[in-house]
């Protein structure tokens, strides 16, 4: 449904998107997860047609979006970060219009208004302004804007930002009735519970890049069972090395993945049983721990392992 | 077809919800034109002079001066009132006159024997406009007075003392007439044949002379289609804060429809706002009726010409506070030189011709045209056509900035 081939993005100087390839199929969701800043936007946006790609190839249902872009744009609908809505016109007018943007009509868009209506949940608030919504509400309807046309790609671009808890889970439904209604869902996001809930398969990206990608089952095992130890305190570079360096007769997974002089990045298996040894190591080539952080293998683990910060940094 | 429908419709009910943007709209225009017309009209009366004087030499000669100021058409100017020295001089300290003439004693005797006399006039210091006509008229008539007494002075003379009444009195009055009159057509052989002929043209009477606040009702129409059509194109900013033009670009063929809708709305919007003007504006001027669809039609046209330009102006700049500045800054010179603020008639003939080139002056000029022709639809097939394509080509700049990158930021 969607295929992404060496995409390339520049303004001037700046890689945004510096060779991004994926494909998504139709029936799933496909996340593109990374920290704000890392390119997603600017990928979501060659694929919606809002910017021309540097270099690269973007299909969507087999349609180019630069050389057949209106075949392929008719095949879209977009949810974007920000709100799009008109908020002084009733909610029912801004479905329909959208829904007449993409060319439906008579009593075909009537019934898909009513059902998206009933779907986000907004049937008994159809004539109401949106200006007089919540936030999550405004959310709910942004989303049915984007789906009222029933597109065979959705790409939603960080839905849930500023979203509570009740309206982020009614969103999540909402994404899984429309992929299991057979469309393909491009979803980004910088929240790895929501792509470990959500998403079939993915691709992390940061600066531009695609650093993993695969189905969740398949990037946790690049993890293998390794616990990620984020260590906060003091650190002398060459004794603290040597030290931990010591400890990998014990520990045979064990790796140091980032080091600064008041942190310490480490990854091994059963971290929690190898913390006594890991102090005293330090303790003894002149350091001191004051934080301990550790975490079970999962995608932000993994982000943190690639990249060595935190994802939402 | 069906998302134009669609647009105009969401544009409507969009902008039609700002009440108070359509009363500023029509507000404008019924302020301005009231206060002008106001000034114009004051209720149809003309502006008069009331003239004190005090003839303190009751002769036949002074007799005629006091007649003089009432005569055809400073009849309609100067209202005239007869009083004693002591009045006249309470009055116009009081301010309740323009001015007060004072002829004194002798003054026949002194006209007669071409002696040196001194006629009082004291004018009015509160008045600025008024006491200066008086004294104009008051040297005319003194002029006029020395050239009667070098023609006719002996006659008058002869009248003077002649002190006859009945039958005797008629033929010698008779006898003088013909003395006059020999001695005029005497003047006339002389000066013919005449060097100079005057020819007065009356319009033709299927031409209604219009009335000088009419000139005024184009340029104040067109003032409230200039703040509405740039308060209308700042909608564009408005959907782009929105995020509803960024929602519209990835929909497959949508611009075109969108942009059209929003035109279609304005025009709607504006004919609402010209149609109550023109009414208005009609009803009171006393304009033939069958001229009100073309002047709708043109202003309207008119008003989504300047509705997109404004746009495609706006999309140009990187917010939308210095959009809204320059556009504002733009509006008041456009104002100036299209005649919203004084009539085209009225401007230099420089200022006037480059304001028939500004888009509110081309507009203005022609409605001005069809407002005081003969017949209705009176604006040429060529102007409607530049309106046309004025208007088209500020569309198509319209949609092509939305599709080259306004929508997209």
């Amino acid at each position: 449904m969607l295929s992404v081939e060496h995409l390339i993005k520049n303004y001037g100087d700046i890689t945004a998107v510096d060779d991004v390839s994926f494909e998504a199929q139709a029936g799933t969701v496909f996340g593109l997860l990374g920290p704000n800043g890392a390119g997603k936007s600017t990928a979501i946006n060659c694929i919606s047609g809002l910017l021309t790609p540097t270099a690269g190839h973007i299909a969507v249902a087999g349609h180019d979006v630069v050389k057949d872009g209106k075949a392929a744009r008719a095949a879209l609908g977009v949810v974007p970060q920000e709100l799009a809505l008109y908020e002084d016109l009733p909610a029912i007018d801004n479905l329909r219009y959208w829904g007449k943007a993409y060319g439906m009509r008579g009593k075909e868009l009537e019934d898909r208004v009513a059902t998206v209506l009933e779907s986000i949940g907004l049937a008994d608030r159809a004539k109401d302004l949106p200006k007089d919504f919540s936030g999550g509400m405004k959310r709910r309807l942004n989303f049915g804007c984007g789906v009222v046309h029933e597109p065979k790609l959705l790409l939603l671009d960080e839905p849930t930002v500023g979203v509570d808890p009740q309206s982020r889970n009614k969103l999540f439904d909402l994404v899984e009735a429309h992929r299991d209604a057979g469309a393909c869902v491009l979803y980004t996001t910088h929240y790895m519970e929501e792509a470990e809930r959500l998403c079939d398969s993915l691709a992390i990206i940061d600066h531009g890049k695609v650093i993993a990608q695969g189905t969740v089952a398949e990037l946790k095992a690049q993890l293998g069972a390794r616990d990620a130890l984020q260590l906060q305190g003091q650190f002398p570079d060459g004794a603290i090395r040597g030290a931990i360096e010591t400890l990998v007769d014990d520990i045979a997974d064990l790796e140091i993945l980032g080091q600064a002089e008041d942190s310490l990045l480490l990854t091994l298996s059963n971290a929690s049983q190898h913390l006594p040894a890991i102090f005293a190591a330090i303790s003894n080539a002149g350091g001191n721990v004051t934080e301990t952080s550790l975490r079970s293998p999962n995608l932000e683990t993994l982000f943190l392992l690639l990249t060595g910060k935190e994802l939402r940094e | 077809m069906n998302f134009l429908v669609a647009s105009v419709k969401k544009d409507l009910a969009r902008w039609m919800r700002d009440r108070g943007a359509m009363l500023i709209w029509l507000g404008i225009p019924f302020l301005i034109g009231g206060l002008i017309t106001s000034m114009m009209d004051s209720g149809g009366a003309s502006p008069t002079a009331k003239l004190l004087i005090s003839d303190e030499d009751g002769s036949f000669i002074s007799g005629f001066v006091v007649g003089a100021y009432g005569q055809e058409q400073m009849a309609d100017f100067f209202v005239v009132e007869q009083v004693t020295a002591e009045e006249g001089e309470r009055r116009i300290n009081d301010g309740e006159a323009s001015g007060h003439l004072t002829i004194p004693e002798g003054f026949q005797d002194a006209f007669l024997n071409e002696t040196p006399v001194t006629l009082t006039l004291k004018t009015n210091p509160a008045q600025t406009i008024l006491p200066g006509i008086i004294e104009d008229v008051t040297e005319v008539l003194l002029d006029a007075g020395f050239y009667l007494q070098r023609l006719f002075g002996k006659e008058i003379q002869t009248i003077k003392d002649a002190n006859l009444e009945g039958e005797a009195a008629d033929v010698f009055t008779a006898a003088i007439s013909v003395q006059i009159r020999n001695k005029i057509e005497g003047i006339t052989r002389k000066l013919d044949p005449l060097a100079i002929e005057l020819e007065i043209v009356e319009p033709p009477p299927s031409e209604p002379r219009p009335d000088y606040a009419l000139l005024f009702l184009p340029g104040i129409i067109l003032m409230a289609v200039l703040f509405s059509s740039g308060s209308l194109a700042a909608d564009y900013w408005v959907e782009r804060d929105k995020g509803t033009l960024r929602r519209l670009v990835s929909a497959p063929g949508a611009l075109a429809g969108f942009v059209t809708g929003k035109a279609v709305a304005a025009f709607i919007i504006m004919g609402a706002v010209v149609t109550v003007t023109l009414i208005v504006g009609f009803a009171y001027h006393g304009v033939a009726w069958s001229k009100f669809l073309p002047s709708l039609l043109w202003v309207s046209l008119g008003g989504v010409g300047l509705f997109a330009w404004f746009s495609a102006l706006q999309m140009l700049f990187p917010n939308a506070r210095v959009a809204n500045i320059i556009t504002t800054v733009l509006l008041f010179p456009l104002l100036m030189v299209g005649g919203s603020f004084f009539p085209l008639a009225a401007l230099p003939d420089w200022i006037a011709n480059l304001g028939r080139f500004a888009p509110n002056g081309f507009i203005v000029d022609r409605l001005s045209g069809e407002l005081v022709s003969a017949t209705a639809w009176s604006i040429s097939a060529e102007s409607w056509l530049i309106q046309f394509v004025i208007t088209a080509s500020g569309l198509v700049l319209s949609a092509f900035r939305l599709k080259t990158g306004f929508a997209r930021r």
